[in-house]
């Protein structure tokens, strides 16, 4: 989860979001570099003698200020959408989970060898021990296998909302009658929380999601217990 | 609604008549504000300014004898004008030289003053609000809260890379 007044994202606990938290700090350092060189001339013509008003044009300086932008934005635009196409490429998923959105709670359905659903509602601030994290915890985490690619089928019941992980670098908007895809892969295991990013009525801030990482082992184990207790 | 008698149409007529035909510096002037000297535009002007340095007309226009003798002096060898002679030659051409020109002001003071106490004014708004308007946070805010979370935080080994729990030794239970 971000740490409280964290100025930066949080940590990549997938390799699709490491690749965007490279190209965030390449293009960041792009636009440092834009930043600074305006800031020079604002200052410096706000610092100039008024001795030379009547300059009217320059062919010259016209095409470098079009070309060099043209190409600062190349350098931009090439990495961009390689990790746009990366995205979009078929990783063979070991599991598929469909993850529903309801006013307003989630609701998972893992259907490839069983059948074990469940919903996931938020605890209540009254409800929380201490030192568990507000408006995040949920009470049924949606567990998965550490290290294998899941394919998430997201849609909704009722109205839109967004299923969104930002340390797994995954939003996805929940739409009714229409089943978005994505995949994904945890790198290490952890739990890693998000909330709900399309507003949905009145507790649209009080429906996370929370996603647990674990060993295989581990998740066979929640798997038979969840059947079982179902 | 509005009953317009003859009068008061007659009044408002009256009143557009006299702001159209009167000039608005002698509005000004017969009301008790301070009016600038009208200027007719459409003879040279003079003025004082770094980036247009030779405006249309010399300073002084009406001469004393003293300055015509000096003006006709100018059109013999320069290198017999005494200094002085020299700068009173520039004062009638200019009002100011280049060095007055440029002179800062004390407005930064007045700025940067006016400023910071717009900034304080503000600063008292924000605290007073802190105090009479704003309802206590959540209990999650408390201090023990909040250790226990950032506990419960390096616990789960949140941000594990670069951020919260890779500044966390655990071996020695301390910061790093």
């Amino acid at each position: 989860m971000a740490h409280p007044t964290q100025p930066g994202f949080q940590d990549a606990a997938s390799p699709l979001m490491e690749e965007l938290l490279h190209f965030h700090d390449h293009t960041l350092m792009v636009i440092l570099m834009i930043s600074t060189l305006v800031l020079y001339i604002m200052i410096t013509m706000a610092m100039a003698k008024l001795t030379d008003m009547l300059v009217l044009d320059s062919q010259e300086i016209e095409i470098i200020w079009t070309i060099l932008p043209a190409i600062v934005l190349t350098f931009i635009a090439l990495p961009s959408l390689r990790i746009l196409y990366l995205m979009d490429e078929v990783s063979d998923p070991h599991l598929t989970i469909k993850a529903t959105g309801h006013q307003w709670y989630w609701s998972y359905e893992y259907s490839d060898y069983e059948n074990l659903e469940f919903d996931s509602y938020m605890i209540p601030t009254q409800d929380l021990t201490p030192g568990q994290f507000r408006l995040l915890e949920a009470d049924h985490r949606m567990v998965i296998p550490v290290e294998s690619p899941i394919r998430a089928l997201v849609s909704a019941e009722d109205v839109l909302h967004s299923w969104a992980v930002p340390a797994l670098g995954i939003k996805v908007d929940a739409i009714p009658g229409r089943l978005n895809q994505t995949t994904f892969m945890a790198s290490h295991p952890g739990v890693f929380f998000g909330q709900c990013s399309e507003i949905c009525g009145a507790n649209h801030s009080f429906m996370p999601i929370a996603i647990e990482a674990v060993p295989l082992p581990h998740f066979e184990n929640w798997t038979s217990l969840m059947i079982e207790d179902a | 609604m509005l009953h317009l008698t003859t009068g008061r149409v007659g009044s408002l007529l009256a009143r557009r008549m006299t702001a159209a035909l009167t000039s608005s510096s002698a509005r000004m002037a017969s009301h008790g504000h301070e009016v600038a000297a009208n200027e007719d535009l459409s003879q040279p002007m003079y003025w004082d300014s770094t980036n247009v340095p030779l405006p249309d007309r010399r300073y002084k226009v009406t001469l004393s004898s003293e300055d015509e003798r000096l003006k006709q002096k100018e059109k013999g060898p320069w290198d017999q004008l005494s200094k002085e002679e020299k700068l009173a030659l520039y004062r009638l051409s200019f009002s100011q030289t280049f060095s007055e020109m440029n002179q800062p002001s004390a407005e930064w003071k007045t700025v940067v003053g006016a400023m910071f106490i717009f900034l304080g004014l503000t600063g008292l708004i924000v605290w007073w609000q802190k105090v009479h308007v704003f309802p206590k946070p959540p209990r999650t805010f408390d201090d023990e809260w909040q250790a226990k979370q950032l506990q419960r935080m390096l616990d789960m080994r949140m941000n594990p890379i670069e951020g919260i729990s890779s500044k966390w030794d655990y071996e020695k239970g301390q910061w790093k």
